[in-house]
């Protein structure tokens, strides 16, 4: 270890010090263990030669993503089989060499890379795959992606079909190319997310096309039954709907686990016949530039909220910018005039449904409460410990608004800029 | 006359459920898709509606009408496709404007996508504004994820489906609730009812298709592919579910940083690729 | 050549009075027929106006001993002048009591005048600053007129230029007073206000009484319009009282959205409905405009819309919105014009026709037709609160002597601690009670006050139908909006209770000796009168009989009784949220805060959630069970 600080006093290497410094970099335990006698990384030495803990990497994370300190002193066994965890190597390999029959996923590939709803969907597949033998999941890509990961996903083929088109929204060419791969394959499954405009929009006109009355919103397949069974939400997510399986499939998330513990070719696939060109009757002109900031609260899915408890507007302001959040505000926010009235969120301003609320000097009165009822996660920063808002929250920094703010606005900078460097 | 004149939008109203009692109401998808359409000039506004008229849904009927319309088309005694096709023949729209999904039934979206189908008109899902009315187009704007906006222009006739980020529907009024009417319409056509149609109606599946209240799906657990067995135990001991939240007490402004952007990027919800 | 003139000005005014009379009269014609008793009211007129009125005007004594000098000796030399000199009778008697009325009415005048001089803001100024001088030239025209008649001073006023200043003086005392009567002048509240009293739509308040309940819409009379789109939707006693008005600001200066700054005025919305009863714009008006909203730019007439679909009408929707319906003003005038009467029939046209509730006021009452709540919460489970309590619920024990009507609250984790103090009581006095449980609909309160009678009326239906299959002595809630629709809007439906609001009913309960006290040790306390326990239904005492019983010193705020400050959550205000310069519930809170007191009492949900949505530092907020609660030993421990 001296050895190793002599070097680093002969030749510094700043960005690797900066990322001893960033537990939240994502070589930081790499580079971190390098340096310490241990490869346990709840304290290591730190670029100026202090030794840095990081309480939060003892203990181990339990299945509910608690963490569990274990006392029993086996604390460093626990956290290396942590990390083995994380860079688990032996995936045994699935390969099928000639398929007999095919199942097709249409992934959405939100920004060019496998939704954790794609995922899912290919588990799904493989859940129906292994009912019958040598049938492969095959993957349909339209235009340029980013992914890496097929084979870790399942993806035994991959149909990538390029063209500029597919940049933006065309749904009538994605389904001619779906037609002639069904006429080509003939597959057992057709497999799409249910979201929005990708799958949920693809995956119902090829039900159409095809005259198959597809099974939407699926969330559970039966695969014991004779015939399959599978429950799908009905009635707009009121009821539950037992049914056969049909050929065609749009499901929600989670309706399977993805794979986890398997490889696969990601062979690549190319169709005999091609769909021929048509005029398209949707014309795609582009994306209308909407300000995150902006953006109507009911549709946010992450709010950065400010109450009565800011100080620094301006900092607040430049915090959601940063963070690409959408902003809101209590009433009292709104009556001091430092947030326009339709940034209001409780029960006389918006309800809001976002994935992340994040409540910045917000006391948590029942009225404000009330429009946050449905947010999935609540991260409260707030001096009093024992306010309202703190008890709702899932994670609460008791501390400035001002000066955590300022804190979170560095760190996302600096994650930001790390980012680039290594792009 | 001008072109805008001639526009005719037909909307397609259901009778909805209320989400907690489900108690008949207008369907909120296709209240937003009325609401686009009277916002537009110069169209001529058709409302349809295929079904029987009772006193379960009459009032959720009415509170259509309460939005301002005179009087509500009623198919009675067709298959609902069926019945939307004449509907929309019959009132020679070029415009179909519809909710996304029912709110009772399967609710399964696929109706409008059936219908153009039908129709042989292209189909637009996702719709929050129409823009513009041209000559044999129109441009829209679609929802994207996070309140984005896509423009698009497609070429009419065509069935647009409506977004739930949609303009708010306007309250209903009590009083031209009550005072506009309901009007069973004739269709000529609508006694062929071929065997190919009757292909979507659930009740001819050779496998019962069965409703029940829906139930609270599982939270997915985060799997722990523990190589030991005393960590395989302790994970399986491990309480299922978390009660109420972390709180940070007096740790550093910087440590309290690093805690809430590891929960944004868990969520996904921060992006790192975005400007500095 | 006076004697010539004379009679001729003095029936010459009457007769234009009289054709003004009648023209004003068919102006209020243009109102829908009301089943006001007319010679019924006509012989009820004077003890209105001599008792009733009276004691409303007597809170002012300044004005009120200013009045019966000015408003008694104008009646009395108006009269004796029409006998005296239009008639022409030569008697001595009444000749001198001319003088006396006379020199009474200068008397007033002056005071007039005086008040005059540096006017409070709530005044209108305009015509009404010339008033007191026409007081005073009528009064000493007729003085001196009368003079030679009763041979006190001899006839030398054949002068002519005496005689032409006495003919200037008497013209204009006759032109204000008799022809401005009828034709719009500030005398008009005189002729209208003594109609407006013998036809009072709420004849219930004379004699000391009360009447505070909405009148009820009637959907199966197609000739109703739904609620009031122009003046001439009014009833024509209803444009009758407007015209009564006499524009003396009380009401403007006791209406809290006003002094928030919201654009509300009640005198201001008076006035506009007489603008528009007669045609015109309110550039003429002479007092505080609606706050933030200039005049000349609003006008309208008996037959077009109150509230213009497009560009300006007569009024803006927000100020209708912003009312509470705190009744203040209506307590307050000395006309007893009905204000909140008028303000709901304008917001039923725009609620039950053109579907115009603003902000979340749709929302509410699609959630109360949905779910019957204004949350839209499950109504299975109202009851949830209680799940440890083992309520008796009246559909398993079917009777029972109290009914304990909870209220929306029990959806509210505020309200259910006061729910559960008031239930802790209850079992300590062994009072025999139960709930209607998830049978218990929202009272339809909000509803009606946000204009939507159809809503208001289905509740109140389903609720009648409901509670008429139990049996039980007497209804008992925390909620004065619940209280007061039970007691006095479901009659209007068949549903008559004896209804009791829980400071009310423990008071009872203490005087009985079902309850025991121990000595208070708390911080200092002082009581906010809700309106719809105070104002509407005029009880005033039981909650502070109750505190004082428990051992509480009540420090008064200045502003409390009849005259409590609304906390702003009435009348569906919090809901359709119309901006001003501060909220009322600040405003409140700082009434309270100067009692210096550390607690709040209060007797209602609304009041509480209203108060407490008051940022820190404030005084702590209690219902009145809580604090009573509290206070409870067991009657052997008290022994
Ligand atoms: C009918 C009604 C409807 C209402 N509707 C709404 C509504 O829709 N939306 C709404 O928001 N409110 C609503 N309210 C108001 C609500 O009751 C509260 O008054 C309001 O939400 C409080 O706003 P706040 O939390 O920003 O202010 P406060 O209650 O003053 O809270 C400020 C918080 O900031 C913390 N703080 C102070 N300084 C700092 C610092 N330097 N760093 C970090 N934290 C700090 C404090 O500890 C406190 O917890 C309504 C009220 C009523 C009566
Ligand atoms: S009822 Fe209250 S809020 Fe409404 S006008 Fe009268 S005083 Fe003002
Ligand atoms: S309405 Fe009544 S209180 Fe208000 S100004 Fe007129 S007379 Fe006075």
């Amino acid at each position: 270890m001296s050895e190793n600080m002599n070097n680093s006093t002969l030749r510094r290497d700043p960005r690797r010090e900066w990322i001893l410094r960033n537990r939240l970099h994502p070589q930081h335990s790499e580079i971190a263990t390098e340096d310490s006698s241990s490869d346990v990384l709840h304290e290591w030495m730190g670029p100026q030669g202090i030794k840095r803990k990081a309480p939060h990497n003892i203990g181990f994370i339990g299945p509910n993503g608690i963490r569990r300190i274990d006392r029993s002193g086996t604390q460093q066994a626990g956290s290396a089989s942590r990390k083995e965890i994380a860079q688990q190597p032996s995936r045994r390999s699935h390969q099928i060499q000639h398929p007999q029959q095919y199942i097709l996923v249409v992934a959405d590939m939100t920004g060019g890379r496998l939704s954790a709803q794609d995922k899912d969907i290919l588990g799904l597949a493989h859940q129906l795959a292994a009912k019958k033998a040598e049938t492969a999941v095959m993957l349909v890509v339209f235009g340029e992606h980013k992914e890496a990961a097929f084979a870790e996903a399942g993806v035994d083929r991959l149909l990538h079909i390029e063209g500029e088109a597919f940049d933006g929204f065309s749904p009538d060419l994605r389904l001619a190319w779906l037609t002639a791969i069904e006429r080509e394959l003939h597959p057992d499954y057709w497999l799409f997310p249910d979201s929005g405009l990708g799958g949920g929009d693809l995956g119902r006109r090829l039900a159409v096309e095809l005259d198959v009355h597809a099974a939407t919103g699926l969330w559970q397949v039966n695969l014991k039954e004779q015939p399959i069974s599978c429950v799908c939400r009905a009635a707009a997510s009121t009821q539950d709907l037992t049914r056969e399986l049909p050929r065609v499939i749009l499901a929600l998330s989670e309706c399977a686990e993805p794979i986890s513990d398997s490889l696969h070719a990601v062979q690549e696939f190319n169709l005999v016949r091609q769909p021929l060109d048509q005029l398209p009757r949707i014309q795609d002109l582009g994306a209308v530039a909407v300000d995150p900031a902006s953006v109507s609260l009911a549709e946010a899915e992450f709010i950065l909220s400010g109450g009565n408890g800011i100080r620094d507007w301006d900092g607040f302001h430049q915090t959601a910018e940063i963070l690409g959040a959408t902003e809101g505000a209590s009433r009292v926010a709104v009556d001091d005039g430092y947030m326009p009235r339709d940034r209001q969120v409780g029960a006389t301003g918006t309800w809001v449904t976002a994935r992340v609320y994040m409540a910045v000097g917000i006391s948590g009165a029942i009225q404000h409460l009330q429009g946050i009822q449905s947010c999935d996660k609540v991260i409260c920063i707030n001096t009093d410990a024992g306010c309202d808002m703190v008890k709702r929250a899932d994670l609460a920094l008791i501390g400035d608004s001002t000066e955590i703010l300022a804190a979170v606005r560095r760190k996302v900078s600096e994650l930001k800029q790390e980012k680039r460097h290594v792009a | 006359m001008s072109l805008n004149q001639a526009t005719r939008v037909a909307v397609l109203l259901s009778i909805g459920q209320h989400p907690v009692t489900a108690r008949a109401r207008r369907a909120d998808q296709d209240a937003r898709a009325l609401e686009l359409a009277l916002q537009l000039n110069h169209a001529d506004v058709i409302p349809l509606h295929v079904g029987q008229l009772n006193e379960h849904n009459e009032a959720a009927l009415r509170s259509y009408l309460g939005m301002g319309i005179s009087q509500i088309k009623l198919i009675g005694n067709s298959d609902i496709l069926l019945g939307l096709e004449q509907g929309v023949r019959e009132s020679q729209a070029n415009i179909v404007l519809c909710g996304s999904r029912a709110e009772t039934g399967e609710g399964s979206g696929l109706v409008p996508y059936l219908l153009a189908k039908k129709l042989g008109w292209p189909i637009v899902s996702g719709l929050v504004s129409i823009e513009k009315l041209d000559q044999g187009s129109a441009t829209l704007l679609q929802a994207l994820p996070r309140g984005q906006r896509r423009k698009l222009k497609v070429s009419l006739p065509a069935v647009l489906a409506v977004d739930p980020a949609a303009a708010v529907a306007r309250q209903s009024a009590f009083g031209p609730a009550q005072r506009g009417a309901i009007t069973p319409q004739k269709l000529s056509s609508i006694e062929a009812v071929s065997g190919a149609e009757v292909k979507h109606n659930s009740a001819l599946h050779s496998f019962l298709w069965q409703f029940q209240p829906a139930k609270k799906r599982p939270k997915r657990l985060k799997i722990i592919k523990a190589t030991s067995a005393r960590d395989r135990f302790k994970a399986a001991a491990a309480k299922a579910d978390a009660s109420g939240g972390k709180v940070l007490q007096g740790v550093s402004a910087d440590d309290a940083a690093n805690e809430i952007i590891k929960l944004l990027l868990e969520e996904s919800v921060l992006n790192l690729d975005g400007h500095l | 050549m006076l004697n010539q003139i004379l009679p001729l000005l003095i029936f010459g005014a009457l007769l234009l009075a009289v054709v003004g009379g009648v023209r004003r009269i068919r102006l209020w014609r243009n109102g829908r027929p009301s089943d006001v008793p007319i010679m019924a009211g006509l012989a009820a007129l004077p003890r209105r106006y001599l008792v009733d009125l009276h004691h409303v005007v007597a809170r002012d004594k300044y004005i009120s001993n200013t009045h019966v000098a000015t408003g008694g000796g104008f009646v009395a030399a108006a009269i004796l002048a029409i006998l005296v000199h239009g008639l022409q009778l030569n008697s001595q008697i009444l000749a001198w009591a001319l003088l006396a009325a006379t020199t009474s009415m200068f008397v007033g005048a002056l005071f007039v005048a005086k008040r005059r001089v540096q006017p409070p803001e709530r005044l209108s100024k305009g015509p009404w600053m010339r008033l007191p001088k026409s007081l005073l030239a009528f009064s000493i025209g007729f003085f001196l007129v009368t003079l030679p008649v009763t041979g006190l001073v001899p006839a030398v006023l054949g002068a002519w230029v005496l005689a032409l200043i006495l003919s200037v003086l008497i013209i204009w005392g006759l032109g204000e007073m008799f022809f401005g009567m009828t034709w719009g002048g500030p005398m008009k509240h005189a002729f209208a206000g003594a109609l407006h009293l013998a036809f009072h739509r709420r004849a219930e308040r004379f004699n000391g009484g009360r009447s505070t309940g909405l009148k009820p819409l009637h959907f199966d009379d197609q000739q109703q319009p739904l609620g009031v789109e122009k003046p001439s939707e009014f009833t024509w006693n209803q444009l009758l009282g407007f015209d009564a008005c006499v524009q003396c600001g009380r009401c403007e200066a006791m209406c809290p959205a006003f002094a928030a700054g919201q654009p509300l005025n009640p005198k201001k919305l008076i006035q506009d409905m007489v603008v528009g009863l007669a045609g015109g714009s309110d550039a003429a008006y002479a007092g505080s405009p609606y706050p933030g909203k200039p005049l000349g730019e609003h006008q309208g007439g008996p037959f077009a819309s109150i509230i213009a679909r497009e560009g300006q009408g007569l009024l803006d929707a927000e100020t209708l919105w912003s009312c509470t319906t705190c009744r203040a003003c209506v307590e307050e005038c000395p006309m007893m014009i009905e204000h909140v009467d008028a303000i709901v029939d304008m917001r039923r046209h725009l609620t039950l026709e053109r579907g115009q509730t603003p902000n979340k006021g749709a929302e509410v009452i699609d959630n109360l037709i949905a779910t019957d709540n204004p949350n839209g919460f499950n109504p299975a489970s109202r009851m949830n609160w209680a799940a440890d309590l083992a309520l008796p619920v009246l559909s398993d024990v079917k009777r029972t002597d109290v009914l304990l009507w909870m209220g929306d609250g029990a959806f509210d984790m505020r309200n259910q601690r006061s729910l559960r103090a008031l239930v802790k009581i209850l079992r300590a006095a062994k009072v025999d009670f139960a709930v209607l449980g998830n049978e218990e609909r929202d009272s339809g309160d909000v509803a009606r006050r946000l204009g939507d009678e159809a809503t208001f009326q289905s509740l109140a239906k389903r609720n009648i139908t409901t509670l008429a299959q139990y049996s039980f002595r007497s209804i008992v809630t925390c909620d004065p909006h619940s209280f007061h629709v039970l007691k006095n809007e479901y009659s209007d439906f068949g549903g008559q209770y004896v209804v009791y609001h829980h400071s009310t009913f423990i008071n009872h309960l203490r005087q009985t000796g079902k309850l025991n006290f121990a000595p208070y040790k708390g911080g200092s306390v002082t009581y906010h009168d809700p309106c719809y326990l105070g104002r509407y239904n005029g009880e005033y005492d039981a909650p502070r009989d109750l505190l004082a019983a428990a051992g509480i010193q009540v420090i008064e705020m200045e502003r409390s009784g009849f005259r409590s400050r609304c906390c702003g959550g009435g009348g569906g205000a919090p809901i359709t949220d119309i901006p001003g310069k501060q909220r009322i519930p600040d405003m409140r809170m700082e009434d309270i805060k100067q009692t210096g007191a550390e607690i709040v009492a209060v007797g209602c949900p609304q009041c509480t959630a209203m108060l407490e949505g008051v940022v820190d530092p404030r005084p702590e907020v209690l219902d009145i069970a809580e604090i009573i609660a509290k206070q409870l030993v067991e009657a052997e421990e008290a022994a």
